[in-house]
Protein backbone atom coordinates (compact mmCIF):
# COMPACT_ATOMS: atom_id res chain seq x y z
CA UNK A 1 0.00 0.00 0.00
CA UNK A 2 1.16 3.51 -0.78
CA UNK A 3 2.66 5.37 2.21
CA UNK A 4 0.56 8.33 3.31
CA UNK A 5 2.08 11.74 3.73
CA UNK A 6 1.00 15.26 2.90
CA UNK A 7 2.61 15.11 -0.55
CA UNK A 8 0.61 12.01 -1.50
CA UNK A 9 -2.60 13.65 -0.29
CA UNK A 10 -1.88 16.87 -2.15
CA UNK A 11 -1.25 14.88 -5.30
CA UNK A 12 -4.54 13.00 -4.83
CA UNK A 13 -6.42 16.28 -4.36
CA UNK A 14 -4.75 17.76 -7.46
CA UNK A 15 -5.89 14.81 -9.53
CA UNK A 16 -9.41 15.28 -8.16
CA UNK A 17 -9.17 18.88 -9.40
CA UNK A 18 -9.41 20.77 -6.13
CA UNK A 19 -7.14 22.15 -3.44
CA UNK A 20 -7.45 22.35 0.36
CA UNK A 21 -5.87 24.48 3.09
CA UNK A 22 -2.78 23.27 4.98
CA UNK A 23 -4.89 22.78 8.11
CA UNK A 24 -7.25 20.51 6.23
CA UNK A 25 -4.39 18.36 4.98
CA UNK A 26 -3.31 17.98 8.64
CA UNK A 27 -6.87 16.95 9.61
CA UNK A 28 -6.98 14.57 6.67
CA UNK A 29 -3.69 12.93 7.69
CA UNK A 30 -5.17 12.21 11.12
CA UNK A 31 -8.33 10.79 9.53
CA UNK A 32 -6.24 8.52 7.34
CA UNK A 33 -4.45 7.17 10.41
CA UNK A 34 -7.84 6.16 11.78
CA UNK A 35 -9.04 4.58 8.53
CA UNK A 36 -5.81 2.66 7.88
CA UNK A 37 -5.65 1.39 11.47
CA UNK A 38 -9.22 0.14 11.30
CA UNK A 39 -8.71 -1.46 7.89
CA UNK A 40 -5.59 -3.27 9.16
CA UNK A 41 -7.65 -4.76 11.97
CA UNK A 42 -10.23 -5.82 9.42
CA UNK A 43 -7.46 -7.54 7.50
CA UNK A 44 -6.96 -9.77 10.51
CA UNK A 45 -10.51 -11.12 10.45
CA UNK A 46 -10.15 -14.83 9.84
CA UNK A 47 -11.00 -15.87 6.31
CA UNK A 48 -11.78 -12.37 5.02
CA UNK A 49 -9.59 -12.71 1.95
CA UNK A 50 -11.33 -15.95 0.96
CA UNK A 51 -14.46 -13.93 0.21
CA UNK A 52 -15.34 -12.42 -3.17
CA UNK A 53 -15.66 -8.63 -3.14
CA UNK A 54 -19.32 -7.54 -3.04
CA UNK A 55 -20.21 -4.80 -5.51
CA UNK A 56 -24.00 -4.75 -5.18
CA UNK A 57 -26.28 -5.71 -2.27
CA UNK A 58 -27.55 -8.86 -3.98
CA UNK A 59 -27.62 -10.63 -7.33
CA UNK A 60 -30.19 -9.22 -9.68
CA UNK A 61 -30.68 -9.11 -13.42
CA UNK A 62 -31.58 -6.03 -15.37
CA UNK A 63 -31.69 -4.79 -18.89
CA UNK A 64 -30.97 -1.50 -20.55
CA UNK A 65 -32.85 -2.13 -23.75
CA UNK A 66 -36.14 -0.42 -24.51
CA UNK A 67 -38.46 -0.06 -27.47
CA UNK A 68 -37.25 2.32 -30.14
CA UNK A 69 -40.03 4.85 -29.69
CA UNK A 70 -39.31 8.41 -30.79
CA UNK A 71 -39.60 10.91 -27.95
CA UNK A 72 -39.09 14.61 -27.51
CA UNK A 73 -35.50 15.31 -26.44
CA UNK A 74 -34.41 18.26 -24.31
CA UNK A 75 -34.44 21.52 -26.23
CA UNK A 76 -31.17 23.34 -26.82
CA UNK A 77 -32.38 26.05 -24.44
CA UNK A 78 -32.98 23.50 -21.65
CA UNK A 79 -29.57 21.95 -22.16
CA UNK A 80 -27.81 25.32 -22.01
CA UNK A 81 -29.98 26.82 -19.28
CA UNK A 82 -27.70 25.98 -16.37
CA UNK A 83 -24.38 26.66 -18.09
CA UNK A 84 -23.02 30.06 -17.05
CA UNK A 85 -20.49 30.53 -19.84
CA UNK A 86 -22.14 30.34 -23.25
CA UNK A 87 -21.53 31.66 -26.73
CA UNK A 88 -23.30 31.14 -30.06
CA UNK A 89 -25.57 28.44 -28.70
CA UNK A 90 -22.74 26.41 -27.18
CA UNK A 91 -21.01 26.01 -23.83
CA UNK A 92 -17.80 28.05 -23.82
CA UNK A 93 -14.51 26.79 -22.39
CA UNK A 94 -10.80 27.65 -22.69
CA UNK A 95 -9.37 25.88 -25.71
CA UNK A 96 -8.17 22.35 -24.93
CA UNK A 97 -5.77 21.92 -27.83
CA UNK A 98 -3.88 24.84 -29.40
CA UNK B 1 -56.23 19.49 16.23
CA UNK B 2 -55.35 21.38 13.10
CA UNK B 3 -55.42 19.61 9.77
CA UNK B 4 -51.64 19.51 9.23
CA UNK B 5 -51.27 17.74 12.55
CA UNK B 6 -53.05 14.74 11.00
CA UNK B 7 -51.51 11.77 9.20
CA UNK B 8 -51.99 11.29 5.46
CA UNK B 9 -54.85 8.83 6.04
CA UNK B 10 -56.83 11.18 8.29
CA UNK B 11 -56.08 14.23 6.18
CA UNK B 12 -57.30 12.37 3.11
CA UNK B 13 -60.60 11.65 4.85
CA UNK B 14 -61.04 15.35 5.63
CA UNK B 15 -60.25 16.32 2.04
CA UNK B 16 -62.80 13.82 0.72
CA UNK B 17 -65.43 15.17 3.16
CA UNK B 18 -64.46 18.67 1.96
CA UNK B 19 -63.93 19.96 5.49
CA UNK B 20 -60.67 21.35 4.10
CA UNK B 21 -59.27 22.07 0.62
CA UNK B 22 -55.75 21.54 -0.80
CA UNK B 23 -55.42 25.31 -1.03
CA UNK B 24 -56.21 25.70 2.70
CA UNK B 25 -53.61 23.04 3.51
CA UNK B 26 -50.93 24.52 1.31
CA UNK B 27 -51.48 28.03 2.69
CA UNK B 28 -51.10 26.72 6.25
CA UNK B 29 -48.08 24.55 5.33
CA UNK B 30 -46.36 27.55 3.71
CA UNK B 31 -47.04 29.66 6.81
CA UNK B 32 -45.52 26.99 9.01
CA UNK B 33 -42.56 26.51 6.66
CA UNK B 34 -41.79 30.24 6.63
CA UNK B 35 -42.04 30.32 10.42
CA UNK B 36 -39.57 27.45 10.80
CA UNK B 37 -36.50 28.48 12.76
CA UNK B 38 -34.70 25.14 12.63
CA UNK B 39 -33.05 25.88 9.27
CA UNK B 40 -35.00 23.13 7.51
CA UNK B 41 -35.42 24.62 4.05
CA UNK B 42 -33.30 25.46 1.05
CA UNK B 43 -36.20 26.80 -0.99
CA UNK B 44 -39.88 27.32 -0.34
CA UNK B 45 -42.02 26.58 -3.42
CA UNK B 46 -44.68 29.17 -2.61
CA UNK B 47 -45.85 30.14 -6.08
CA UNK B 48 -45.61 26.60 -7.42
CA UNK B 49 -47.54 25.05 -4.52
CA UNK B 50 -50.32 27.66 -4.50
CA UNK B 51 -50.67 27.26 -8.28
CA UNK B 52 -51.01 23.45 -8.03
CA UNK B 53 -53.35 23.57 -5.04
CA UNK B 54 -55.73 26.08 -6.61
CA UNK B 55 -56.28 23.72 -9.56
CA UNK B 56 -57.41 20.81 -7.35
CA UNK B 57 -61.19 20.99 -6.96
CA UNK B 58 -62.79 17.52 -6.87
CA UNK B 59 -61.23 15.14 -4.32
CA UNK B 60 -60.26 11.66 -5.55
CA UNK B 61 -61.65 9.29 -2.93
CA UNK B 62 -59.39 6.41 -4.02
CA UNK B 63 -56.22 8.48 -4.11
CA UNK B 64 -54.70 8.82 -0.65
CA UNK B 65 -52.23 11.47 -1.83
CA UNK B 66 -54.61 13.84 -3.61
CA UNK B 67 -54.01 17.38 -2.34
CA UNK B 68 -51.54 16.32 0.37
CA UNK B 69 -48.62 18.75 0.88
CA UNK B 70 -45.12 17.29 1.24
CA UNK B 71 -41.45 18.27 1.31
CA UNK B 72 -38.58 17.07 -0.90
CA UNK B 73 -35.00 16.61 0.29
CA UNK B 74 -32.87 18.90 -1.85
CA UNK B 75 -30.93 16.09 -3.54
CA UNK B 76 -33.93 15.12 -5.66
CA UNK B 77 -34.13 16.68 -9.10
CA UNK B 78 -37.17 18.97 -9.24
CA UNK B 79 -38.05 20.51 -12.60
CA UNK B 80 -37.76 24.30 -12.65
CA UNK B 81 -37.04 24.41 -8.90
CA UNK B 82 -33.54 25.19 -7.55
CA UNK B 83 -31.86 22.00 -6.36
CA UNK B 84 -28.54 22.32 -4.58
CA UNK B 85 -27.90 19.16 -2.51
CA UNK B 86 -27.03 21.77 0.15
CA UNK B 87 -23.70 22.35 -1.62
CA UNK B 88 -22.24 25.55 -3.06
CA UNK B 89 -21.14 23.61 -6.12
CA UNK B 90 -24.78 23.44 -7.19
CA UNK B 91 -25.75 26.98 -6.26
CA UNK B 92 -28.24 28.24 -8.82
CA UNK B 93 -28.73 24.84 -10.45
CA UNK B 94 -32.29 24.43 -11.72
CA UNK B 95 -33.00 20.93 -13.08
CA UNK B 96 -34.87 20.40 -16.34
CA UNK B 97 -36.53 17.18 -15.21
CA UNK B 98 -38.23 15.66 -12.18
CA UNK B 99 -36.90 12.68 -10.27
CA UNK B 100 -39.17 9.68 -10.87
CA UNK B 101 -40.46 9.74 -7.27
CA UNK B 102 -41.29 13.45 -7.61
CA UNK B 103 -43.07 12.75 -10.90
CA UNK B 104 -45.12 9.92 -9.34
CA UNK B 105 -46.18 12.15 -6.45
CA UNK B 106 -47.11 15.00 -8.80
CA UNK B 107 -49.15 12.58 -10.92
CA UNK B 108 -50.95 11.55 -7.72
CA UNK B 109 -51.70 15.26 -7.17
CA UNK B 110 -49.65 15.55 -3.99
CA UNK B 111 -48.25 19.08 -3.61
CA UNK B 112 -44.56 19.76 -2.90
CA UNK B 113 -44.18 22.93 -0.80
CA UNK B 114 -40.42 23.12 -0.20
CA UNK B 115 -36.94 21.66 -0.74
CA UNK B 116 -35.33 20.58 2.50
CA UNK B 117 -31.78 21.00 3.80
CA UNK B 118 -29.41 18.06 4.04
CA UNK B 119 -25.82 17.32 4.96
CA UNK B 120 -23.86 18.43 1.89
CA UNK B 121 -24.31 16.01 -1.02
CA UNK B 122 -25.98 13.64 1.49
CA UNK B 123 -22.53 12.78 2.82
CA UNK B 124 -23.05 13.20 6.55
CA UNK B 125 -25.04 12.07 9.57
CA UNK B 126 -25.30 15.11 11.80
CA UNK B 127 -27.39 17.67 9.91
CA UNK B 128 -24.60 20.21 10.40
CA UNK B 129 -22.67 20.18 7.13
CA UNK B 130 -25.08 21.70 4.59
CA UNK B 131 -24.02 25.01 3.04
CA UNK B 132 -26.71 26.89 5.02
CA UNK B 133 -25.35 25.63 8.34
CA UNK B 134 -26.82 23.47 11.09
CA UNK B 135 -30.38 22.18 11.02
CA UNK B 136 -31.77 21.91 14.55
CA UNK B 137 -34.05 19.48 16.33
CA UNK B 138 -37.53 20.97 16.83
CA UNK B 139 -37.93 19.01 20.10
CA UNK B 140 -35.33 21.37 21.57
CA UNK B 141 -36.28 25.05 21.35
CA UNK B 142 -32.88 26.02 22.74
CA UNK B 143 -31.24 24.63 19.58
CA UNK B 144 -28.71 22.63 21.56
CA UNK B 145 -29.57 19.28 19.97
CA UNK B 146 -29.09 17.92 16.49
CA UNK B 147 -31.67 16.15 14.40
CA UNK B 148 -29.05 13.99 12.67
CA UNK B 149 -28.70 13.52 8.95
CA UNK B 150 -28.27 13.56 6.16
CA UNK B 151 -32.06 14.04 5.69
CA UNK B 152 -32.22 16.71 8.41
CA UNK B 153 -34.62 19.21 6.85
CA UNK B 154 -37.12 16.52 5.85
CA UNK B 155 -37.15 15.21 9.41
CA UNK B 156 -37.88 18.71 10.74
CA UNK B 157 -40.70 19.22 8.23
CA UNK B 158 -42.59 16.12 9.38
CA UNK B 159 -41.87 16.25 13.13
CA UNK B 160 -42.93 19.93 13.20
CA UNK B 161 -46.17 19.03 11.37
CA UNK B 162 -45.39 21.33 8.49
CA UNK B 163 -46.30 18.40 6.23
CA UNK B 164 -47.37 14.78 6.91
CA UNK B 165 -44.57 13.24 4.84
CA UNK B 166 -41.21 14.12 3.30
CA UNK B 167 -38.84 12.45 0.86
CA UNK B 168 -35.33 11.58 2.04
CA UNK B 169 -32.46 9.35 0.99
CA UNK B 170 -30.65 6.67 2.97
CA UNK B 171 -27.09 5.56 2.14
CA UNK B 172 -25.80 4.72 5.62
CA UNK B 173 -28.94 5.39 7.76
CA UNK B 174 -29.66 8.93 6.60
CA UNK B 175 -33.44 8.53 6.97
CA UNK B 176 -33.54 5.97 9.77
CA UNK B 177 -31.19 7.75 12.18
CA UNK B 178 -32.84 11.22 12.05
CA UNK B 179 -36.18 9.40 12.35
CA UNK B 180 -34.97 8.13 15.74
CA UNK B 181 -33.89 11.62 16.85
CA UNK B 182 -37.13 13.19 15.58
CA UNK B 183 -39.65 10.59 16.82
CA UNK B 184 -40.75 9.66 13.32
CA UNK B 185 -41.41 6.68 11.12
CA UNK B 186 -38.34 6.61 8.83
CA UNK B 187 -38.40 3.97 6.12
CA UNK B 188 -36.27 2.72 3.29
CA UNK B 189 -37.35 -0.29 1.22
CA UNK B 190 -35.20 -2.91 -0.51
CA UNK B 191 -32.40 -1.56 -2.72
CA UNK B 192 -33.86 -0.90 -6.14
CA UNK B 193 -37.50 -1.14 -4.98
CA UNK B 194 -37.98 2.58 -5.63
CA UNK B 195 -36.46 4.21 -8.71
CA UNK B 196 -33.48 6.46 -8.04
CA UNK B 197 -33.68 8.37 -11.29
CA UNK B 198 -33.14 11.99 -10.35
CA UNK B 199 -31.74 11.23 -6.88
CA UNK B 200 -28.22 12.69 -6.92
CA UNK B 201 -26.01 9.63 -6.47
CA UNK B 202 -23.75 9.46 -3.43
CA UNK B 203 -22.76 5.76 -3.26
CA UNK B 204 -24.69 3.82 -5.85
CA UNK B 205 -24.40 0.40 -4.22
CA UNK B 206 -25.73 1.82 -0.93
CA UNK B 207 -28.17 4.63 -1.92
CA UNK B 208 -31.90 4.20 -1.33
CA UNK B 209 -34.89 6.49 -1.68
CA UNK B 210 -36.56 6.72 1.73
CA UNK B 211 -39.08 8.92 3.50
CA UNK B 212 -40.53 10.13 6.80
CA UNK B 213 -44.15 9.75 7.89
CA UNK B 214 -45.97 9.84 11.23
CA UNK B 215 -47.57 6.43 10.87
CA UNK B 216 -46.70 3.00 9.53
CA UNK B 217 -49.96 2.97 7.53
CA UNK B 218 -48.83 6.09 5.67
CA UNK B 219 -45.39 4.55 5.02
CA UNK B 220 -46.94 1.38 3.59
CA UNK B 221 -49.24 3.26 1.21
CA UNK B 222 -46.47 5.60 0.10
CA UNK B 223 -44.48 2.51 -0.88
CA UNK B 224 -47.46 1.27 -2.91
CA UNK B 225 -47.31 4.55 -4.84
CA UNK B 226 -43.54 4.84 -5.29
CA UNK B 227 -42.41 1.24 -5.82
CA UNK B 228 -41.83 -0.20 -9.25
CA UNK B 229 -39.53 -0.81 -12.15
CA UNK B 230 -38.36 2.32 -13.98
CA UNK B 231 -36.86 1.76 -17.42
CA UNK B 232 -34.72 4.87 -16.87
CA UNK B 233 -33.12 3.40 -13.72
CA UNK B 234 -31.51 0.11 -14.68
CA UNK B 235 -30.87 -0.68 -11.00
CA UNK B 236 -34.59 -0.52 -10.21
CA UNK B 237 -36.09 -3.92 -9.53
CA UNK B 238 -38.35 -5.86 -11.88
CA UNK B 239 -39.86 -7.71 -8.90
CA UNK B 240 -43.64 -7.17 -9.08
CA UNK B 241 -45.10 -4.50 -6.82
CA UNK B 242 -47.37 -5.88 -4.07
CA UNK B 243 -49.90 -4.28 -1.76
CA UNK B 244 -47.47 -3.50 1.04
CA UNK B 245 -50.27 -2.52 3.41
CA UNK B 246 -52.04 -5.90 3.20
CA UNK B 247 -50.52 -7.36 6.40
CA UNK B 248 -51.04 -4.35 8.63
CA UNK B 249 -52.78 -6.39 11.37
CA UNK B 250 -52.09 -7.14 14.98
CA UNK B 251 -51.52 -10.85 14.53
CA UNK B 252 -47.87 -11.82 15.02
CA UNK B 253 -48.46 -15.57 15.45
CA UNK B 254 -45.63 -17.44 13.78
CA UNK B 255 -43.47 -14.33 13.40
CA UNK B 256 -39.89 -14.75 14.55
CA UNK B 257 -37.83 -11.72 15.55
CA UNK B 258 -34.07 -11.73 16.16
CA UNK B 259 -32.19 -9.35 18.46
CA UNK B 260 -28.42 -9.08 17.99
CA UNK B 261 -26.87 -9.51 21.44
CA UNK B 262 -23.60 -7.70 20.70
CA UNK B 263 -25.40 -4.61 19.40
CA UNK B 264 -27.77 -4.40 22.36
CA UNK B 265 -24.81 -4.90 24.70
CA UNK B 266 -23.05 -1.90 23.13
CA UNK B 267 -25.89 0.41 24.19
CA UNK B 268 -25.61 1.78 27.73
CA UNK B 269 -28.50 4.24 27.94
CA UNK B 270 -30.92 2.98 30.62
CA UNK B 271 -34.01 4.67 29.16
CA UNK B 272 -33.40 3.20 25.72
CA UNK B 273 -32.66 -0.26 27.08
CA UNK B 274 -35.76 -0.21 29.29
CA UNK B 275 -38.06 0.91 26.46
CA UNK B 276 -36.53 -1.65 24.11
CA UNK B 277 -36.90 -4.54 26.57
CA UNK B 278 -40.48 -3.51 27.35
CA UNK B 279 -41.28 -3.61 23.63
CA UNK B 280 -39.69 -7.05 23.28
CA UNK B 281 -41.88 -8.34 26.12
CA UNK B 282 -44.99 -6.88 24.47
CA UNK B 283 -44.06 -8.43 21.11
CA UNK B 284 -43.99 -11.84 22.82
CA UNK B 285 -47.43 -11.18 24.32
CA UNK B 286 -48.67 -10.39 20.80
CA UNK B 287 -47.57 -13.81 19.63
CA UNK B 288 -44.09 -13.23 18.20
CA UNK B 289 -41.13 -15.40 19.03
CA UNK B 290 -38.24 -13.14 20.10
CA UNK B 291 -34.73 -14.59 20.41
CA UNK B 292 -31.19 -13.31 20.75
CA UNK B 293 -28.67 -14.08 18.01
CA UNK B 294 -24.97 -13.47 17.88
CA UNK B 295 -22.73 -11.74 15.34
CA UNK B 296 -18.94 -11.81 15.65
CA UNK B 297 -17.89 -8.53 17.31
CA UNK B 298 -15.03 -8.20 14.82
CA UNK B 299 -17.58 -8.06 12.00
CA UNK B 300 -19.62 -5.43 13.81
CA UNK B 301 -16.50 -3.36 14.51
CA UNK B 302 -15.79 -3.56 10.79
CA UNK B 303 -19.13 -1.94 9.84
CA UNK B 304 -18.04 1.67 10.12
CA UNK B 305 -14.63 1.56 8.40
CA UNK B 306 -16.09 -0.66 5.65
CA UNK B 307 -18.81 1.93 5.13
CA UNK B 308 -16.29 4.80 5.07
CA UNK B 309 -14.11 3.12 2.45
CA UNK B 310 -16.91 1.97 0.14
CA UNK B 311 -19.00 5.13 0.38
CA UNK B 312 -16.07 7.52 -0.05
CA UNK B 313 -14.74 5.56 -3.04
CA UNK B 314 -18.11 5.49 -4.78
CA UNK B 315 -18.81 9.14 -3.91
CA UNK B 316 -15.56 10.30 -5.46
CA UNK B 317 -16.56 8.73 -8.74
CA UNK B 318 -20.21 9.85 -8.61
CA UNK B 319 -19.31 13.48 -8.01
CA UNK B 320 -16.65 13.71 -10.69
CA UNK B 321 -19.14 15.46 -12.99
CA UNK B 322 -19.48 18.48 -10.70
CA UNK B 323 -17.14 20.88 -12.47
CA UNK B 324 -18.97 24.20 -12.87
CA UNK B 325 -19.18 23.87 -16.65
CA UNK B 326 -22.65 22.49 -17.48
CA UNK B 327 -24.17 23.71 -14.21
CA UNK B 328 -23.13 25.33 -10.95
CA UNK B 329 -21.08 28.49 -10.43
CA UNK B 330 -18.53 29.09 -13.21
CA UNK B 331 -15.06 30.50 -12.57
CA UNK B 332 -12.91 31.67 -15.44
CA UNK B 333 -9.43 30.25 -16.02
CA UNK B 334 -6.68 29.95 -18.59
CA UNK B 335 -7.25 26.20 -19.10
CA UNK B 336 -10.25 23.91 -18.66
CA UNK B 337 -8.34 22.26 -15.78
CA UNK B 338 -8.20 25.60 -14.05
CA UNK B 339 -11.90 26.26 -14.66
CA UNK B 340 -12.84 22.92 -13.10
CA UNK B 341 -10.34 23.22 -10.22
CA UNK B 342 -11.62 26.63 -9.24
CA UNK B 343 -15.24 25.41 -9.28
CA UNK B 344 -14.46 22.33 -7.19
CA UNK B 345 -12.11 24.10 -4.75
CA UNK B 346 -14.64 26.87 -4.07
CA UNK B 347 -17.79 24.72 -4.39
CA UNK B 348 -17.04 21.73 -2.18
CA UNK B 349 -16.69 22.15 1.57
CA UNK B 350 -13.50 20.96 3.25
CA UNK B 351 -15.25 17.96 4.75
CA UNK B 352 -16.43 16.77 1.34
CA UNK B 353 -12.97 17.22 -0.13
CA UNK B 354 -11.46 15.12 2.68
CA UNK B 355 -13.98 12.38 1.94
CA UNK B 356 -13.16 12.46 -1.77
CA UNK B 357 -9.41 12.18 -1.11
CA UNK B 358 -10.03 9.17 1.14
CA UNK B 359 -12.18 7.63 -1.58
CA UNK B 360 -9.67 8.31 -4.32
CA UNK B 361 -6.81 6.93 -2.23
CA UNK B 362 -8.74 3.70 -1.57
CA UNK B 363 -9.20 3.22 -5.31
CA UNK B 364 -5.55 3.73 -6.29
CA UNK B 365 -4.13 0.54 -7.81
CA UNK B 366 -1.53 0.00 -5.10
CA UNK B 367 -4.14 0.46 -2.35
CA UNK B 368 -7.14 -1.39 -3.75
CA UNK B 369 -6.32 -4.79 -2.29
CA UNK B 370 -5.80 -3.58 1.27
CA UNK B 371 -8.57 -1.00 1.27
CA UNK B 372 -11.34 -1.02 -1.34
CA UNK B 373 -11.44 -4.72 -2.23
CA UNK B 374 -11.02 -5.77 1.38
CA UNK B 375 -13.93 -3.52 2.40
CA UNK B 376 -16.02 -5.15 -0.32
CA UNK B 377 -15.06 -8.60 0.97
CA UNK B 378 -16.03 -7.67 4.52
CA UNK B 379 -19.32 -6.33 3.16
CA UNK B 380 -20.05 -9.77 1.77
CA UNK B 381 -19.08 -11.43 5.07
CA UNK B 382 -21.50 -9.18 6.94
CA UNK B 383 -24.34 -9.60 4.45
CA UNK B 384 -23.85 -13.39 4.38
CA UNK B 385 -24.16 -13.49 8.19
CA UNK B 386 -27.34 -11.39 8.13
CA UNK B 387 -28.83 -13.61 5.41
CA UNK B 388 -28.06 -16.61 7.62
CA UNK B 389 -30.08 -14.98 10.41
CA UNK B 390 -32.93 -14.32 7.98
CA UNK B 391 -33.13 -18.04 7.18
CA UNK B 392 -34.60 -18.54 10.65
CA UNK B 393 -36.11 -15.13 11.46
CA UNK B 394 -38.50 -12.71 9.79
CA UNK B 395 -36.84 -9.55 11.08
CA UNK B 396 -34.07 -8.14 13.22
CA UNK B 397 -35.13 -5.59 15.85
CA UNK B 398 -32.72 -3.24 17.62
CA UNK B 399 -32.54 0.22 19.19
CA UNK B 400 -32.04 2.65 16.29
CA UNK B 401 -29.54 4.83 18.15
CA UNK B 402 -27.49 4.51 21.36
CA UNK B 403 -28.84 7.80 22.70
CA UNK B 404 -31.53 10.35 21.86
CA UNK B 405 -30.32 13.28 19.73
CA UNK B 406 -26.77 14.31 20.62
CA UNK B 407 -25.90 17.89 21.50
CA UNK B 408 -24.10 20.11 19.01
CA UNK B 409 -20.94 19.87 21.05
CA UNK B 410 -20.95 16.11 20.78
CA UNK B 411 -21.04 16.09 17.00
CA UNK B 412 -17.90 16.16 14.98
CA UNK B 413 -17.36 15.84 11.27
CA UNK B 414 -14.02 14.12 11.81
CA UNK B 415 -13.59 10.36 11.69
CA UNK B 416 -13.21 9.09 15.23
CA UNK B 417 -11.21 6.28 16.72
CA UNK B 418 -14.20 4.53 18.22
CA UNK B 419 -15.86 1.67 16.39
CA UNK B 420 -19.24 2.97 17.34
CA UNK B 421 -21.14 -0.27 16.77
CA UNK B 422 -24.18 1.17 18.47
CA UNK B 423 -24.10 4.29 16.32
CA UNK B 424 -23.59 2.63 12.95
CA UNK B 425 -25.28 -0.75 12.92
CA UNK B 426 -28.11 0.42 10.65
CA UNK B 427 -25.65 0.55 7.75
CA UNK B 428 -26.30 -3.20 7.58
CA UNK B 429 -29.55 -2.24 5.83
CA UNK B 430 -27.51 -0.52 3.12
CA UNK B 431 -24.83 -3.21 2.75
CA UNK B 432 -27.40 -5.90 1.99
CA UNK B 433 -30.11 -3.66 0.53
CA UNK B 434 -32.46 -4.91 3.29
CA UNK B 435 -35.77 -3.05 3.82
CA UNK B 436 -35.53 -1.25 7.15
CA UNK B 437 -37.73 1.02 9.24
CA UNK B 438 -37.30 3.15 12.35
CA UNK B 439 -40.32 3.74 14.57
CA UNK B 440 -40.60 5.82 17.77
CA UNK B 441 -39.94 3.86 20.95
CA UNK B 442 -39.81 6.34 23.80
CA UNK B 443 -38.60 9.61 25.27
CA UNK B 444 -35.73 10.66 27.49
CA UNK B 445 -35.53 14.22 28.84
CA UNK B 446 -38.24 15.20 26.31
CA UNK B 447 -36.17 13.93 23.38
CA UNK B 448 -37.49 10.97 21.37
CA UNK B 449 -35.62 7.83 20.36
CA UNK B 450 -36.58 4.96 18.08
CA UNK B 451 -36.29 1.25 17.37
CA UNK B 452 -35.14 -0.19 14.05
CA UNK B 453 -36.58 -3.19 12.27
CA UNK B 454 -34.89 -4.84 9.27
CA UNK B 455 -36.10 -7.71 7.06
CA UNK B 456 -35.09 -9.80 4.05
CA UNK B 457 -34.99 -8.15 0.61
CA UNK B 458 -38.48 -7.62 -0.85
CA UNK B 459 -40.19 -8.55 2.45
CA UNK B 460 -41.57 -5.05 3.01
CA UNK B 461 -45.11 -6.28 3.74
CA UNK B 462 -43.91 -8.42 6.66
CA UNK B 463 -41.61 -5.65 7.91
CA UNK B 464 -44.45 -3.12 7.87
CA UNK B 465 -46.76 -5.60 9.60
CA UNK B 466 -44.38 -6.00 12.54
CA UNK B 467 -43.72 -2.24 12.60
CA UNK B 468 -47.46 -1.54 12.77
CA UNK B 469 -47.75 -3.81 15.81
CA UNK B 470 -44.85 -2.04 17.54
CA UNK B 471 -46.60 1.25 16.80
CA UNK B 472 -49.73 -0.16 18.44
CA UNK B 473 -47.71 -1.39 21.44
CA UNK B 474 -46.00 1.95 22.08
CA UNK B 475 -49.02 4.08 21.22
CA UNK B 476 -46.73 6.47 19.32
CA UNK B 477 -49.08 6.92 16.38
CA UNK B 478 -48.84 10.34 14.74
CA UNK B 479 -46.14 11.60 17.09
CA UNK B 480 -45.01 15.18 16.50
CA UNK B 481 -43.57 18.10 18.46
CA UNK B 482 -47.03 19.67 18.52
CA UNK B 483 -48.86 16.58 19.76
CA UNK B 484 -46.29 14.91 22.03
CA UNK B 485 -47.43 15.01 25.64
CA UNK B 486 -44.19 16.24 27.18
Amino acid sequence: MKAINKEVLKDAAKRLLFDMSEDEYDTLLKEFEVVIKQMELIGQIEGVDDYEPMTFPFECTTSYLREDIPAKPLSKEEVLRNAKNKSAGQIKLPKVVG
Amino acid sequence: MEFLDLTIRELHNELVKKTVTPLDLVKEALLRAKADNNNAFEYIMEKEALDMASKLKEPEANNLFWGIPFVIKDNFSTKDVPTTASSNILKGYVPVFDATVVRKLLEAKAIPIAKATLDELAMGGSGTTGHLGTTFNPYDKLHEHLIGGSSCGSAVAVSSSIVPFALGSDTGDSVRKPASYAGLVGFKPTWGRISRLGLFPFATSLDHVGYFTRSVFDAAHLLNLLAGRDIEDATSSETPVEDYARLLTNDLKGVKIAVVKEIVDSIYDKSINAAFQKTLASLKVRGAKVEYVSIDRKLLEALFPTYVVISCAEATSNNANLDGIKFGPYHDGKTFDEVMSKARTKGFSELIKRRFVIGSFCLMKENQEALFLRAQKVRRMIVDRINEIFQDYDAIFLPASPTPAPTLGEASDRLSDEYLIADNHMVIGNFGGFPSITIPLGFKNNLPFGGNLTAKPFNEAKLLQIASVIEDITGFYNLSVRTAKL
